[in-house]
């Protein structure tokens, strides 16, 4: 059993280290770096004060204080031209620039003279003529042809210094230097385990998730708040939805329900195709909206009208703000679970021992609750396993709804933040969760039924 | 396909809620094809800012808003209207997509299985190289000229060196290396273990989640969005088709078949594809039901889709910010509601009448 249990804990880990490198993979690959924006606001905002050159150190030393001056991975593909670089250059538009160039002209040495000549020059210029200057300036960061470069090369006027003429020599050596095409060819980089890859992996081995981009905290005790309080609403929907599916499904198949069932087995399957959200917001309109039944208290978990009462007091306010929200998450999960119970009832009420029972003269509901339910409840710890990731992907529209401090809440919030480590974080906490429900599952099984031979499988 | 009608027909006749849920869909589909030429007073992003939040039935700048607006004073009625066209947008393609992608996968899992391909081990290496070249040059090279905006020309030049190059790894090196004894010997591709812990990988995770995941990393976007759905939807047909093609490849009739040495594409194409399309067709409308409900919940939840795009979902949010409006929520989400229950109880009915059929 033991054993069993092992071999496929060690089988889902490679599935559960797929999805996370995929997630990784592709949140660094797909956006530029996260957090680049606020600095790069150049009117107002905390960083708009400091020069150029200041504000390039504070992104460097971001850059380097989140790790992601590093390669992203072990090795990287790039075009020839292109250096590896090319993210530290700040701000944002020189790097367009100077991609650009690199892929246009194919020679990365010529490249870098030009860039810096133009940085050269605009160091150079005097105070008194920068403002008149900075749309030729402009227009240097941003011309890519050559003809452009010809032109810059005409331009500027010997009076500048010598760094005008090292712009004027830097571009005609670009135009003329310049090597076509040499990004069809593929260039292979190999980093080693210098990358950010390797470091965040190592982190989570070791347990530490990293740090939130948005305030610096630990990943791990910002999950750790938010999961101590979705804790409560999944657990409280599970336990409600079940006992409830259970007690409906044992109604339904009573044989004095026929009329039961036609009504009921529809309106659940009505109730089945609202999506959880429009439920939670029809409930929210319905019963804790002003305007019409103003039952419960709406947002929040009632933290604020908490201070040092017993924690009998604490539970009545928390289960008042938590009523709706539950309700929700078991209403919506109750149609599913009672479809599956009410159908492996009447599946079991077929079989022999049932109508032995019968025939001993146990009444039906005898045979119901003490006869079948054990059966029934062998393979509702399958369903069990299954309803849970529903239930956790219900919390995160509910959260949002009812603004619960909790996991979905969080999610979302780090999602329209990019805050990825947070992100990240929460994808790999619910996918290790549902290996572990899947384990548990497993033992439970055999638990119950000890005829199940787990070598065969 | 015949069949495909008789039992439609037969279903129909029998069943009340499949004739209300396959009329109601007609309808929309009416609405949503003559949406053009429809004489509707508003267009679904038009202000009308001197009424906003509308009840129903007020007479706004000029024409009435029948069933009020919302927080920018866009007409309900004219949203959910072109939501609906919207969501058939997003969801039809999509699914069509991600069903053959389903299809292909789980068909070569089920009938190729752990030890039905063999390929020689030159081929390994040559489908590396090519799978980096299609990379390489279909996609790195034409998405940065894109961004870059260099000429047009050049990504003209790396499609043409990729087919140069797929042309020479597949026409001259992988002859050449299938003359040497040992690249040439056969191993074994155990597709099915890959097949199912790569879907393992991908549902280990709830969908929304991991739809949220992904979409938070890129430019909102409705075509990005429809390439997430479409990764994320293909395993639930890829299973099914590989359950059913195990299934199929054990009875009398395919064994035949290949024994009588027809070619594996037309085997599979010809014989066994047209024995899962029940299950398949069911699958697709439950899934179309599932990415309209997942759509309209990213929009409700402003999450990867551009605020321009009209969804039933956005109309929907515009609770959050006066929740007296509730003209917001009723109409929309009924409109979803009852969209979605269409698509379940057809799928559920074709079930039922599948499963019917087998036992027979």
């Amino acid at each position: 059993m033991l054993q069993y249990i092992l071999r496929r804990f060690l089988l889902s880990l490679p599935a559960l280290w797929l999805l996370v490198t995929f997630v990784f993979l592709l949140s660094k690959l797909l956006t530029g770096t996260p957090g680049e924006e606020q600095m790069l606001q150049e009117n107002g905002g905390y960083y708009s004060k400091g020069s150029t050159e200041s504000r390039q150190l504070v992104y460097r030393n971001y850059l380097n204080r989140t790790g992601q001056n590093l390669p992203l991975f072990y090795f990287s593909i790039k075009a020839s031209p292109e250096p590896d670089t090319l993210h530290l250059v700040y701000p944002a538009h020189h790097r367009t620039l100077l991609k650009k160039l690199y892929w246009q002209y194919g020679n990365p040495e010529a490249v870098g003279r030009y860039y810096q000549s133009i940085k050269a020059l605009e160091a150079a210029l005097p105070v008194a003529q920068k403002a008149s200057l900075q749309p030729y300036m402009d227009s240097l960061y941003s011309t890519t042809t050559p003809e452009g470069l010809k032109a810059i090369a005409a331009t500027p006027s010997p009076s500048w210094g010598a760094q005008a003429s090292e712009l004027t020599v830097a571009a005609t050596h670009l135009a003329a230097q310049q090597k076509s095409y040499t990004f069809l060819l593929p260039s292979f980089r190999w980093h080693g385990t210098d990358n950010q890859y390797h470091s965040w992996l190592i982190g989570v081995i070791q347990g530490n998730l990293g740090t939130s981009f948005r305030d610096g905290r630990q990943v791990s005790s910002l999950l750790y708040d938010a999961i101590a309080n979705t804790w409560w609403l999944m657990l409280a929907s599970i336990l409600i939805a079940f006992v409830v599916a259970f007690e409906l499904g044992m109604l339904l198949v009573m044989p004095q329900s026929k009329r039961l069932r036609k009504v009921l087995l529809p309106s659940l399957f009505v109730i089945d195709s609202i999506p959880l959200f429009l439920l939670a917001l029809l409930l929210l309109v319905l019963l804790a909206s002003p305007s019409f039944l103003q039952l419960f208290p709406v947002y929040g978990m009632g933290y604020h009208t908490l201070t040092g009462e017993s924690w009998l007091q604490r539970a009545g306010v928390l289960s008042q703000y938590l009523a709706l929200p539950v309700i929700c998450l078991t209403l919506s999960n109750i149609p599913y679970l009672t479809n599956l119970i009410y159908r492996s009832f009447s599946e079991e009420r077929k079989k022999d021992y049932a109508r032995t029972a019968r025939a001993k003269g146990f009444s039906e509901r005898q045979v119901i609750r003490k006869q079948l339910l054990r059966n029934t409840l062998l393979p509702t710890i399958t369903v069990l396993s299954d309803a849970l990731p529903i239930i956790v992907a219900g919390t995160i529209s509910i959260e949002i709804i009812f603004a619960i401090p909790g996991m979905g809440r969080l999610l979302v919030d780090s999602v329209l933040a990019r805050d990825y480590p947070v992100v990240l974080a929460i994808v790999l906490v619910v996918a290790a969760f549902r290996v572990v429900t899947y384990l548990l599952a497993d033992i439970f099984y055999s638990l119950a039924d000890p005829r199940i031979k787990h070598a065969a499988s | 396909m015949i069949n495909l009608k008789i039992d439609l027909r037969q279903i129909w006749h029998r069943s009340l809620s499949f004739k209300i849920a396959a009329s109601y869909l007609l309808l929309l589909i009416i609405l949503i094809v003559t949406l053009p030429i429809l004489p509707l007073a508003y267009q679904p992003n038009e202000l009308d800012l001197q009424y906003t939040f509308a009840e129903p039935f007020t007479k706004g700048n000029g024409a009435w808003h029948w069933l009020g607006t919302d927080v920018l004073g866009r007409d309900v009625w004219a949203n959910i209207l072109y939501g609906a066209q919207s969501a058939l947008l997003v969801s039809f393609p999509v699914m069509l997509f991600s069903t053959s992608l389903g299809l292909v996968i789980g068909m070569s899992a089920g009938y190729f299985g752990n030890d039905g391909l063999k390929i020689s081990r030159a081929t390994v290496p040559v489908t590396l190289l090519a799978l980096f070249a299609i990379f390489y040059y279909g996609l790195y090279l034409p998405l940065n000229f894109y961004k870059l905006a260099l000429p047009s020309s050049y990504i003209w030049l790396s499609l043409l060196a990729l087919a140069v190059i797929l042309l020479l790894l597949y026409k001259v090196l992988l002859p050449l290396l299938n003359r040497w004894r040992y690249t040439a010997a056969n191993i074994l591709l155990p597709l099915d273990y890959l097949v199912l812990r790569f879907t393992e990988a991908l549902t280990s995770v709830p969908r929304l989640l991991l739809v949220l995941a992904l979409a938070s990393f890129m430019q909102p976007s409705v075509v990005l969005l429809s390439v997430i759905f479409a990764a994320t939807f293909w395993t639930s047909t890829a299973r099914l088709a590989r359950a059913e093609m195990l299934k199929i490849k054990q009875l009398p009739f395919f064994e035949a078949g290949r024994s009588l040495g027809v070619p594996e594409a037309h085997l599979l194409i010809k014989h066994a594809l047209p024995n899962m399309l029940g299950p398949v067709i069911v699958t697709f409308t439950f899934g179309i039901a599932g990415l309209l409900a997942l759509e309209s919940t990213l929009s409700f939840l402003g999450i990867g889709v551009p605020g321009s795009f009209v969804s039933w979902g956005r109309t929907i949010a515009g609770i959050r910010s006066n929740t007296s409006a509730w003209w917001l929520v009723v109409f929309p989400g009924a409109a979803l509601a009852a969209t979605v229950w269409s698509l379940q109880t057809i799928s559920y009915h074709l079930l039922n009448h599948f499963e019917e059929r087998k036992q027979l």
